[in-house]
């Protein structure tokens, strides 16, 4: 036999929760997302104590098995029976679990940090860490990125991991090309495997208005060469046969996108930045800027204070906060976004799915998973990471009347990230307040997609190299000179 | 031997397993039936295609799932057998017994590193990516859609009280007697929890449930045997249960200004090599079996633990006409191919046995009470995560209780009196 199975869902072994602790994921969080202990259906039950018993053996402080979140819901339950909840006697809410009081000490930060800096980059998200890889890849070695939790705490970590070109603009169009090219050479070019499949997207039409769209935007993205089609409700169904043909009446098909599995982007990422000479340092928050003559002279935390040259806000959801640091107001508004996953299914899904107007897309993932969300118009803006049974019961309902087959699946587990939502729809990039204090936020849902292409094109920028239209048409002063223009395809 | 051969454990209806009949009493759970028909092996593992069985009985651990009536991913634990059943096993081909890709296993003796293997060149890692994905997952999609559940009911308590053990069952005495209308939900088709395992001499159930029962009805209150609480939310500011009964189906949104959580401990798997084969068993959920349908587990039991509870298995397993032996010392390995063996000990020696259980106490299980924002703190007397709940019942959130082995290991008298107090402490 050989191996000691410490958790039997996902075939996790002592010595694979060992191998994640040496190579620096010591805290439980981490723990889980390296190995894949207490995903499956019993959510950790059998397992937890298990794992930190081992960690503890190998030295683990008690901050650092702090357990990890507990996903609800506690039992599985079918699809079937969440569809026939009510969503509208379910009001929103903040969500489970409720914070507890008080919290529970975390993890302290994870090692010393340099005095001085040339850039440093608040955020260890994919956005900040893909950034620290191609400035390293440029020369600029100099680099420090601070993440106030773990890697895959924020919305890299908590994304549906859909990949796609079908935008509705030229500029997004060749964004997502270009990040479409990067994924598929992840792997091979950082040594992880991110498990990236071109099993392409289908976006459903249920009405002629949705119809225009797809076709306004299948002309737009065929000028660049992507062979998106729009296909009969009859042709989507050869694509997948479990859809209800009766609920659109055209698709738009791209063969060539795809879904990744989010958490190794961030493990390739941060150890490719390292290897370049980048310093990544978790549990590390930023707690003041220090400026004067018009630029961040430093960066400060609780582990001390680095003097720098450039400082990049990648925060995602959190950016507003990172920028009043610095004085300055941005207008993105954190929203909510609900998110689940199936137990694990044997291959029957290709593409993402999506039905235009509901907001509801899924997707099966590398394990088998459904993974998908939906949209809640009645969410108010403002960062919450709880979970809710209105979006069982909302998910459920939309599912089910899409893929009648899916009433029959157990729902494993239910959390939430924050889309990072701009008046416009489009990132925020560059400097805005003072002139080393660089954007990189402001991607509505889509960060995790976009990542690859905007890092290099920021990059190139920040030494010296090309200027990239994206800069001028997404700069933080297009709010006061008014030329904002819309981003329409937004999905979830 | 599978079934003691007493007239009130006979079999009465048959389901089907990959084709095969297999004979099972109405009422008892597939897993239940598959033990005592010696066939524990249920499907492979995710990685590894392992064997994997049921080990906790109860619906706590995931390794059970089986696919019933052309539904993927039951536990089949937690289903109950009715004629005709149609029951398929996950994750083997052709099936979980003879299954090809069992040879994974044995041709990764160090396990395989996921994140770092095989990731270039690209048409490698591309065969790699298509490959691991026809491997991936476990139960099939569903052949036929499945009618939509019935529409909940939404419904208010004074008081819900989950789990119907010592603690339970005393906490939902003390409100109802107190005339509250109370909710007692109980996730199997009988009341008393681990009482009904009879493994505390001096403390067996008696008649005590169907008091219960009637103290529970004669206040306006409601007793819900074979429905599961799903999950506690708070949907609209205030705490609210999802109910999930099966049989008949029913899904029912509970609010209640008190919530009494006594679902009982989570069963804990012990850890060694080999420690995840099938014919290892939580030992209480195999008395409880033994006790109910007559289920002779196997031929020769190891039974793992030192306190009086694995003591007591030891002796029932006895009386049931297997070998029996109890296992102070920390086991090094199980081996076996399709079914654990043999045991081997720390002194080098190895105890023959088709049958593992474990005697020791079952976990803490927090998972409702933190959905509820309960703190949990590591407790280094029994190696275990355990809520914060104080000797009256009471937490730190305000109209949420818990008592007995959900918070920490207990006996059943001292379950019994827990949930007393915290039924006392809810009344309010």
């Amino acid at each position: 036999m050989g191996k000691t199975v410490l958790c039997a869902c996902e075939d996790v072994t002592l010595s694979e929760v060992r191998r994640a602790f040496a190579r620096g994921h010591r805290d439980l969080e981490s723990v889980k997302r390296y190995t894949g202990f207490g995903t499956g259906p019993c959510q950790g039950r059998s397992c937890q104590n298990a794992v930190v018993q081992e960690l503890l053996r190998l030295g683990a402080t008690p901050a650092e098995i702090t357990p990890f979140t507990s996903r609800p819901p506690a039992h599985p339950v079918t699809f079937g029976t969440l569809a026939a909840l009510d969503p509208s006697a379910l009001p929103l809410d903040e969500g489970i679990p409720l914070p507890v009081l008080p919290p529970p000490p975390g993890p302290s930060p994870s090692g010393p940090l340099p005095e001085r800096a040339d850039v440093v980059i608040v955020g260890g998200g994919i956005l900040g860490l893909s950034l620290a890889y191609e400035l390293g890849r440029r020369g600029v070695r100099d680099v420090v990125v601070l993440e106030r939790s773990y890697l895959n705490s924020g919305a890299s970590g908590r994304n549906g991991g859909g990949v796609r070109a079908q935008w509705s603009t030229p500029t997004m169009v060749r964004l997502g090309l270009r990040s479409l090219q990067l994924f598929a050479r992840f792997a091979g070019e950082t040594g992880v495997n991110v498990w990236f499949r071109r099993g392409g997207y289908l976006f459903l039409a249920p009405d002629a208005a949705q119809v225009a769209r797809l076709e306004r935007n299948r002309a737009i993205q065929a000028a660049q060469g992507m062979r998106t089609r729009i296909l009969s409700p009859a042709q989507a169904c050869e694509v997948v046969p479990e859809l209800d043909r009766s609920r659109f009446v055209a698709a738009s098909w791209n063969p060539d996108d795809g879904v990744v599995f989010p958490w190794p982007f961030q493990w390739g990422y941060a150890a490719g930045a390292e290897r370049n000479g980048a310093t990544v340092r978790t549990f590390t928050p930023v707690t003041g800027l220090e400026i004067s003559g018009g630029l961040v002279r430093s960066v400060k935390t609780p582990a001390g204070r680095i003097r720098c040259d450039t400082v990049v806000n990648a925060c995602g959801a959190w950016s507003p906060e990172v920028a009043r640091l610095a004085g300055v107001a941005l207008p993105n508004r954190p929203t909510r976004h609900e998110i689940l996953v199936s137990g694990p299914l044997k291959p029957w899904l290709g593409p993402l799915v999506s039905l235009l107007g509901t907001g509801l897309y899924f997707s099966q993932s590398q394990r088998g998973e459904i993974v998908g969300g939906m949209g809640d118009p009645a969410e108010p803006a403002g960062i919450a990471h709880g979970a809710t049974l209105r979006f069982l019961a909302r998910f459920s309902r939309a599912l089910t009347d899409l893929v009648p087959a899916a009433a029959g699946i157990p729902v494993m587990r239910q959390w939430a990230g924050n889309y990072d939502v701009t008046p416009d729809n489009n990132p925020i990039l560059g400097p805005a307040g003072p002139a080393n204090f660089f954007q990189l936020s402001g991607f509505v849902g889509h960060g995790f997609m976009m990542a690859p292409a905007v890092a290099e094109l920021m990059a190139d920028w920040m030494t010296g190299r090309e200027k990239d239209e994206i800069f001028d048409r997404f700069g933080f002063d297009r709010f006061a000179r008014g030329t904002a223009v819309g981003e329409d395809f937004i999905i979830g | 031997m599978p079934r003691l051969p007493d007239p009130r454990f006979a079999t009465d209806c048959t389901v089907s397993v990959d084709g095969r009949a297999v004979p099972a009493r109405k009422g008892e759970s597939i897993a239940s039936a598959l033990v005592a028909a010696g066939r524990p092996l249920l499907s492979r593992s995710a990685k590894y295609h392992r064997p994997r069985g049921p080990f906790c009985l109860s619906g706590s651990c995931g390794s059970c799932l089986v696919r019933v009536d052309g539904e993927p991913n039951q536990r089949a634990c937690r289903t109950p057998c009715q004629d005709g059943l149609r029951v398929e096993t996950q994750n083997g081909w052709p099936d979980a017994e003879r299954d090809v890709l069992g040879l994974i296993d044995p041709l990764t003796p160090h396990g395989l590193d996921v994140h770092h293997m095989l990731t270039r060149p690209l048409p490698l890692n591309r065969a790699l990516v298509a490959f691991t994905r026809r491997l991936a997952g476990s139960g099939r999609m569903p052949d036929r859609p499945a009618p939509r559940g019935p529409e909940a009911s939404t419904e208010t308590f004074d008081a819900l009280v989950l789990g119907s053990g010592p603690a339970g069952l005393a906490a939902a005495e003390e409100l109802a007697r107190s005339g509250r209308r109370v909710l007692l939900a109980e996730q199997d088709l009988l009341l008393g929890g681990r009482l009904r395992a009879g493994l505390e001499p001096g403390f067996a159930p008696g008649s005590w449930p169907a008091d219960v029962s009637r103290a529970v009805a004669a206040h306006g209150g409601e007793v819900a045997v074979g429905t599961t609480a799903v999950g506690l939310w708070h949907d609209g500011g205030e705490p609210i249960c999802l109910l999930v009964a099966r049989s008949p189906a029913r899904t029912r949104l509970v609010r209640a200004s008190r919530i009494l959580v006594c679902t009982g401990g989570d069963a804990r798997p012990p850890v060694f090599e080999g420690c995840d084969l099938p014919g290892v068993f939580s030992g209480r959920a195999l008395a409880l079996a033994l006790a109910e349908h007559g289920v002779v587990p196997g031929r020769r039991a190891a039974v793992l633990g030192t306190g009086p509870e694995a003591e007591t298995i030891v002796e029932r397993f006895r009386a049931a006409g297997m070998e029996s032996v109890l296992v102070a010392q920390p086991p090094i390995r199980a081996t076996g191919r399709s079914r654990v063996t043999s045991l081997g000990l720390a002194d080098g020696s190895k105890i023959p046995c088709d049958t593992v259980a474990q005697g020791a106490p079952p976990a803490p299980s927090p998972d409702l009470l933190r959905a509820l924002g309960v703190g949990v703190d590591w407790n280094p007397a029994f190696e275990a995560f355990s809520p914060r709940v104080a000797d009256d019942g009471t937490t730190q959130v305000a109209g949420l209780f818990a008592a007995g082995e959900v918070a920490r290991p207990v006996s059943a008298a001292a379950a019994a009196a827990w949930g007393r107090r915290a039924g006392e402490a809810a009344r309010g």
